[in-house]
């Protein structure tokens, strides 16, 4: 066709049309979501400024090895590929919508919207899960001289410096008889089961004794502002998914009653569609800034 | 198809055949794939690398500043190929990547002062410095 | 999102190039009170709604200038009445240091973001976008309300905290932190402090909604022929400052919901290493200058969102009023996007004596002082354009005029601090004050009156009355200077800002006559303020009517439409545009507006 034609002649800028050949509404989207990556970016460069006045930095393939359903096998980053490619997979179905949407194909906009919306809700469960597993999983810290359990939370950080085995176990002579049958529990040696309420009887030598050290990994408390930063950011990017997936939703309503086939076109399709993968974008950058390096 | 004017501000539309479309949205979610594969991969050998006492911090980097790069890489072809970015008019892709421009300096300056900071804490903070470095061959 | 789409949506099917804009405002039924002036989509209405909800906000921060003024001025004496009104905050008559502080916290906010951001761009933007690119409405009529309507929530939200039992915020309009982090650092750092920071969330809503909707009008829906350089300054300047807004607006979003977590749910962003009220805090690792670097991020650019929209109703009103073209058209459009770029690469020029790197506050010293080169050549250009025009001295003028003059004045001393070698002697002193007052605050007042009284007619079809308009201009223009000038020579001489007793540094005795000279000045200055507030409002009732379309014999296309103007601006077709908004003088004609055709024998444009 001769659209190629056309764009090189147009005066574009001369009034009385767009001169980006787009609808006012698409360019406000366009413009929002370039505000909001000023959002996402003040917080991520925020992160990185704080990252960078730090000496230690904990490493994430320590803090995200857990899988659901899997223990404390040690699967660095395995949770974390499985929520990205659940976000590129929801992309390519919004994209897909869109599409249809181009081909004012009602049934097939509907199909993959709905898959979108599937896909944004298994991340965000994802998410809560991963959330869940950091805020209640108990760590050993070495604190003045003794081992206190503390988990990751906005005001505190339980990934810090190594410490050295011998003063370990040191520590684990002073630690208190919870601590000592939570670590016990947690990281029980091989072959040395014991049902908790037969741990809790256990005087605190022979409990001691039962802990796996390797497995436990006793550090001292790390920067605290990794908390904040890690469950600010996820759950600002978690909110976005959370109101993409309620448009979405919005957006299959309409699909469903004929809307767009009244108005003649998907153009709101397209719009929710940018938003979301401009989710997508972001996590991109999410995952890099907190997964991988 | 027949044209149904969107607004009248819209000059004219464009339209990427059907199947080819969906060919390169495929083409695309296998390529943004196979990336998120190899900084998956990169990662791990950063976790490897870690586990050796003496590792070299400048490989380190190395291999996080490759990562970055793979990672802008899929930021394109979301942007480009996703939220159709590529497929519009020049005017349209100019006023969306020129105002990106300021992250660098965004990124630059403040990246540099939170390093500035690290370092003057550990020139007249020996308590700061002795608390927070990571001890020799603590991995 | 839905609703505007729906107004915009076309049911049948129009062919491309063909610009059939009346179709789009067919759908308006009846209107109501409530949708003329409550809830109205009106691009006219909500840009009044904006300049009166300013209004109110500069009375109050005018106010609260002068209560603290009284203090700087007179800290021996006691003021009665002031118990009387204020209580506890000014026991005995004294104002009180927590009051002091919430003064003038609450004197930057509101006169930085409430009057000179939503009360000046706001209200020029929304009036004359659509009027001087010759469209029916903004591009989303309903965002545009909500636009107004979150402002509106952001000053409900800020003045219930002018009422709180522990007063409002009392941190400084720049609320950094660990001050504004800790609710036992003081009265001020309580309930006010969160108060602020939501209605600070609020405006920022507001100011989004609102750019994104001038960048989208002003790019995608001028009229056929209006291309971008036959804009007028006025929207050039507006274009800039929305999108200095967009991109800034984000970035204090962010620090502000930082700060909100450090306030209340523990985390260490901005917090380290303190000692506060007999108690030490476990929070660690955070950094204080990473709130000044992401709210000056967002803080230089928003000096200029104050100050672009006065400069561009300056360069129309001075070319309209001198009845001659703008001096280098190009040369202003080119220098209002240098300033934009710019502003958003200066941001650490305010962080000199923080700790900041000096190596990399060297580049910041560069940065900054190229944006005097911007700055010289509009200056150069308003004085040229004034050159030997045939100047009519309306209020419009003179007050374009007098900021022209404060631009100048307020820029050079810009200089002084853009150095870091010198700001360290003089950062956080009177120069300062004197400083920015000048150049960004009465400066960019002084472009809202001169709009004011350039608009009024188009705003309510009557004039103000122009006697008091020149009483108005030279009291407020003296009374300025004398305010802010001296100001200069205390802070040169190490006078800090935010004192508010100075008896006990005798070497600073000296300028006690000075101080309530400065004091007596600013009530004068205030009532004059009133004065004209009364004007406005008297005006728009029984003001002189405007009896012809175009009263300023004026280029511009808001000039064509009716003296009152229904919504959607203009009866019948748009007019298209044929030439530049400045063909003032031309060809033996005093003016030749827009919408003319260009005739056989016109000469050649500039």
């Amino acid at each position: 066709m001769s659209s190629t034609a056309t764009a090189q002649q147009t005066k574009w800028w001369n009034g009385g049309r767009s001169p980006f050949n787009l609808e006012y509404g698409k360019l406000m989207m366009w413009y929002f979501l370039m505000s909001d990556a000023f959002t996402f970016g003040a917080f991520l460069i925020s992160y990185g400024t704080i990252r960078f006045s730090q000496n230690f930095w904990p490493d994430p393939n320590v803090v995200f090895n857990a899988f659901p359903g899997t223990g404390h096998t040690n699967l660095p980053l395995a949770f974390v590929s499985l929520m990205t490619f659940i976000l590129i997979a929801s992309s390519v179905t919004m994209v897909l919508a869109v599409h249809e949407g181009h081909r004012s194909n009602r049934a097939g906009v509907m199909k993959w919207m709905l898959w979108t919306i599937l896909g944004g809700i298994a991340f965000l469960s994802c998410q809560a899960w991963e959330w869940h597993h950091l805020i209640t999983g108990e760590h050993g810290v070495f604190v003045d001289g003794k081992i206190e359990l503390a988990s990751q939370t906005m005001g505190g950080n339980p990934w810090g410096r190594h410490v050295d085995p011998a003063v370990v176990q040191q520590a684990l002579t002073v630690s208190s008889h919870e601590t000592l049958v939570h670590l016990a529990h947690e990281y029980p040696k091989e072959g040395t089961t014991v049902a908790l309420d037969a741990l809790e009887k256990m005087p605190n030598d022979q409990l001691t004794g039962i802990i796996n050290l390797e497995h436990a990994h006793i550090r001292e408390k790390g920067p605290i502002a990794f908390g904040g930063y890690f469950f600010g950011i996820t759950g600002f990017h978690g909110f976005h998914v959370f109101s993409g997936v309620i448009i979405n939703i919005i957006m299959l309503t309409m699909t469903a009653k004929g809307v767009f086939d009244r108005r003649g076109h998907y153009l709101m399709i397209e719009k929710a569609g940018l938003y979301w993968h401009f989710v997508d974008l972001v996590w991109v950058f999410v995952f890099l800034c907190f997964y991988l390096v | 198809m027949e044209h149904q004017a969107i607004a009248s501000e819209v000059t004219f539309h464009h339209h990427v055949p059907g199947s080819e479309n969906v060919r390169r949205i495929i083409k695309t979610f296998w390529l943004l794939s196979i990336i998120t594969i190899i900084e998956l991969g990169m990662g791990f050998t950063i976790y490897f690398i870690h586990k050796n006492p003496d590792f070299s911090h400048g490989l380190v980097l190395g291999i996080k500043g490759a990562i970055v790069i793979l990672s802008l890489a899929k930021a394109f072809y979301i942007v480009s190929i996703f939220m159709h970015l590529g497929d519009e008019i020049r005017n349209m892709i100019m006023t969306i990547v020129v105002p990106l421009m300021l992250f660098i300096w965004f990124i630059a300056a403040f990246l540099w002062d939170g390093n500035s900071y690290k370092n003057l804490r550990n020139n007249y903070d020996k308590h700061f410095q002795e608390r927070t470095t990571e001890k020799k061959g603590g991995h | 999102m839905s609703n505007d789409a729906n107004m915009h949506g076309h049911a049948g099917v129009i062919t491309h190039h063909e610009v059939h804009y009346d179709e789009h405002h067919v759908h308006h039924h009846k209107e109501t009170f409530i949708t003329k002036y409550v809830f109205s989509q009106d691009h006219k209405t909500i840009g009044k709604q904006f300049l009166i909800t300013g209004i109110i906000w500069a009375i109050i921060g005018g106010l609260f200038s002068v209560l603290f003024r009284l203090q700087l001025g007179f800290p021996e004496q006691t003021f009665p009445i002031l118990e009387t009104f204020f209580g506890k905050w000014a026991k005995g008559g004294v104002i009180q240091p927590e009051f002091y502080y919430a003064l003038v916290t609450i004197h930057g906010t509101v006169l930085v973001f409430f009057v000179l951001t939503a009360g000046l761009s706001g209200t020029f933007a929304n009036l004359l976008i659509p009027l001087q690119i010759g469209a029916r409405d903004m591009a989303s009529p309903f965002l545009n309300m909500l636009s107004y309507w979150f402002f509106f929530i952001a000053s409900v939200i800020m003045f219930s905290s002018l009422f709180v039992h522990t007063g409002p915020a009392s941190g400084g309009w720049t609320s950094y932190p660990p001050l504004s982090a800790l609710h036992q650092a003081g009265q001020g750092s309580k309930i006010g402090m969160d108060l602020w920071l939501v209605s600070m969330a609020m405006f920022i809503v507001s100011s989004l909604l609102g750019g994104l909707n001038y960048i989208a009008t002003i790019l995608n829906m001028r009229t056929k022929g209006m291309s971008m350089t036959r804009m007028p300054l006025t929207m050039w300047a507006i274009l800039f400052t929305a999108i200095l807004g967009v991109l800034s607006f984000p970035v204090l979003l962010s620090g502000a919901i930082l700060l909100l977590f450090d306030r209340n749910l523990g985390t260490s962003f901005y917090l380290s290493d303190i000692y506060v009220a007999g108690q030490i805090l476990p929070n660690e690792g955070g950094s204080a200058i990473l709130f000044q670097h992401l709210f000056w991020f967002f803080g230089h650019p928003e000096v200029y969102i104050i100050l672009l929209p006065a400069m561009g109703m300056v360069s129309e009103i001075l070319s309209v009023n001198s009845r001659k073209p703008i001096f280098g058209y190009m040369a202003m459009v080119g220098s209002l996007f240098a300033i934009c770029i710019l502003a958003f690469l200066v941001w650490a020029h305010h962080m000199f004596v923080t700790g900041l790197n000096p190596f990399l506050g060297a580049f910041f010293v560069l940065l900054t002082l190229l944006i005097a080169v911007p700055s010289a050549i509009k200056v150069f250009n308003w004085l040229t354009t004034l050159w030997r025009g045939n100047i009519r001295f309306t209020p419009a003028t003179l007050f374009a005029i007098g900021f022209v003059s404060l631009f100048i004045s307020g820029g050079l001393t810009g200089l002084f601090l853009g150095n870091s070698t010198i700001d360290i002697h003089l950062h956080d002193t009177k120069f300062v004050v004197a400083h920015f007052h000048i150049v960004m605050g009465v400066a960019s007042m002084f472009g809202m009156f001169a709009g004011i009284y350039q608009w009024f007619p188009k705003m309510f079809g009557r004039f103000l009355n122009h006697t008091l308009g020149y009483i108005h201009f030279w009291v407020t223009m003296v009374g300025a200077y004398l305010i802010f000038w001296p100001m200069h020579y205390e802070g040169l001489a190490g006078v800090p800002r935010r004192y508010l007793d100075l008896r006990d540094w005798h070497s600073f005795n000296k300028f006690d006559d000075l101080n309530k000279m400065i004091t007596v000045v600013s009530i004068i200055v205030f009532a004059v303020q009133l004065m004209f507030v009364f004007n406005f409002f008297y005006s728009i009732f029984k003001g002189r009517k405007v009896r012809t379309q175009n009263p300023w014999g004026s280029n511009t296309l808001e000039w064509t439409t009716p003296i009152n103007p229904g919504h959607g601006n203009w009866p019948g077709e748009i007019p298209e545009v044929h030439r530049w908004a400045y063909d003032y003088a031309k060809d033996g004609r005093e003016f030749i507006p827009q919408a003319e055709p260009v005739g056989a024998n016109e000469s050649k444009d500039h």
